[in-house]
């Protein structure tokens, strides 16, 4: 049975999105991760114009995260403090990639903008991963503890104006790094439609050096509000926001992640950043052929002069 | 536009011979409308030729167009080993375009004429081309991607002569036709030459749930990109009430 998608102005097959939606839900219940990253490209892949994939994904990120927040906030893990400086960072980012994805789908680049910095991310994410993850793995085959040598404190940090005292994350640090992390952010979100926080997890942990108790919670709480905005942004600036494709992928999402988070439990850490960090390599690679491999029509029609 | 003005000079033309030969033409359905369901249907144009010439019957061609559409239209070069978008053109083409004749349109008549009232896909050209260096590989890449759509579509024997006077032809009328008010043409053709022709008017209209969100998005975009996020969160936190029973 068909789905008529009202802003795409395409059908297509309904199963085929619930099915993207569960297993990309899946996955991120299985790795822990908000899986914007990868329903970006498969959409893309199955023929969804890219616009409509980023702003459509944003809003599935909200819908996806709210639940995982509100667990969070429950058990005193979000710093809301932290959450709240960042986050206005990630709005201003926000506004800021919106406008520019209007600007570059004005200029017939935003389709190559989308794949360029999805391969360019997810290439370095997904090799950084892979490293850490086979260095892990083998480790622990010969026996040792993983994880180890900490990096030693990061003194410029300290030397930054603007200093906040957070409580919940017993942290006395300026705010810039908090609103640039979160600006950066925003405009990923913006632009990818992912939540980022793939990119702000490790910087929340290694650079601003957050307890991880709040991390995960404090991360989720910016994600929530900055893929809202960024849906509501892109549905005002780029009418890019399919709502029928939305449900359909959240209907899919919310069964998906319950299954995911039952097989995620039974892998090891190690092993799961690995499985983890090949599934981002082949999507970063698969979106890089289609980029330098000769296309099948030279010629791409757009109605009206976007 | 030229087109429309070269239909009112020929039925000025037409109008003193129209005690000689000349067409009776009808449309099954003044409104087309598609709901979001709609998975396309076929209209029927028919039709007379009233007082045929001796010397049997001309050659029928029956037109149908879509409201006039801009359309940008890009061609990708490779830059830097990297496919990206390069050269632009901006074309004013119908939405929709049908064609259907008694036999080859080069068999009617002759280019000039054919190009002169756009008759057949490869004599359709755009009212207004803006482009990057020469246009024709645009147009003929926006007719490509039409005719994949099945917007655009030729059948050179789709008029269906029923007697000696009468025709029928089958126009399809395929999903995600644009709406707006369309045009149907019949021309009567005879040793090349136009001598008669009539044009019937023909509405498109989208209806449904679906439409109905399209409207939505454009009118008020705020409005509805805040109910899509939050009936969205409304989605994801109530299957939590949903799994905790669950489990």
């Amino acid at each position: 049975m068909d789905l008529y998608l009202p802003i795409a102005q395409m059908s297509v097959q309904w199963l085929v999105i619930l099915g993207m939606g569960f297993g990309v839900g899946f996955l991120s219940g299985v790795f822990g991760i908000g899986g914007g990253f990868l329903l970006t490209p498969l959409l893309i892949f199955y023929g969804i114009p890219p616009g409509v994939a980023v702003a459509t994904t944003a809003s599935q990120v909200s819908a996806s995260t709210f639940s995982g927040v509100l667990a969070h906030w429950r058990k005193r893990a979000v710093d809301l403090k932290m959450g709240c400086v960042m986050l206005a960072g990630g709005l201003l980012g926000t506004g800021i990639g919106v406008y520019l994805f209007a600007v570059l789908r004005r200029m017939g680049q935003s389709e190559f903008s989308v794949s360029a910095s999805y391969v360019i991310l997810l290439g370095s994410v997904g090799a950084i991963m892979l490293n850490e993850s086979a260095r892990a793995l083998m480790a622990v085959n010969e026996g040792k503890r993983p994880g180890g040598g900490r990096p030693g404190r990061h003194r410029w940090i300290h030397r930054l104006p603007c200093k906040m005292r957070f409580r919940q994350s017993r942290l006395y640090i300026s705010a810039i790094p908090p609103v640039l992390l979160g600006f950066v952010v925003g405009v990923l979100s913006a632009i990818m439609g992912v939540g980022g926080a793939f990119l702000m997890v490790p910087v929340m942990i290694y650079v601003l050096r957050m307890p991880t108790n709040v991390v995960v919670g404090t991360s989720m709480f910016q994600v929530l509000f900055v893929t809202a905005a960024a849906t509501i942004l892109h549905a005002i600036d780029n009418h890019t926001v399919d709502i029928a494709l939305a449900f359909a992928l959240i209907a899919g999402g919310v069964f998906g992640v319950q299954y995911g988070v039952r097989v995620g439990s039974r892998l090891r850490g190690e092993q799961l950043r690995f499985f983890l960090a090949l599934l981002v390599l082949a999507v970063a690679s698969r979106l890089f052929y289609e980029m330098v491999a000769v296309p099948a029509d030279l010629y791409s029609v757009t109605m009206g002069t976007p | 536009m030229r087109c429309a003005f070269a239909f009112a000079a020929l039925l000025l033309a037409a109008c003193p011979a129209a005690a000689e030969e000349s067409l009776v033409a009808g449309v099954s359905q003044d409104v087309v409308q598609i709901s979001s369901t709609y998975t396309g249907t076929d209209l029927t144009v028919f039709g007379a030729i009233e007082q045929p010439s001796e010397g049997g019957v001309g050659d029928i061609v029956v037109v149908v167009r879509g409201p006039d559409a801009m359309t940008t239209v890009r061609r990708k070069d490779r830059i830097a080993g990297v496919w990206i978008n390069n050269a632009r053109a901006r074309l004013l083409m119908p939405s929709y375009y049908f064609v259907a004749s008694t036999r080859r349109l080069d068999s009617v008549a002759g280019r000039d004429v054919l190009g002169r009232y756009g008759l057949g896909l490869s004599n359709l050209r755009p009212d207004s081309a803006v482009s990057d260096g020469d246009p024709a590989p645009f147009e003929n890449a926006l007719i490509r991607a039409q005719a994949r759509a099945r917007l655009y579509a030729q059948n050179t024997t789709g008029v269906e002569m029923l007697s000696n006077t009468l025709f029928r032809v089958k126009v399809p009328i395929p999903a995600g036709v644009p709406r707006g008010p369309y045009n149907v043409q019949v021309y009567l053709f005879r040793d090349g030459t136009v001598v008669s022709a009539q044009s019937t008017p023909l509405y498109v209209d989208q209806t449904g749930f679906e439409r109905g969100l399209y409207d939505f998005s454009r009118d008020r975009p705020f409005t509805y990109g805040l109910v899509t996020v939050l009936l969205g969160i409304a989605m994801g936190w109530m299957s939590t009430f949903f799994f905790r029973r669950g489990a």
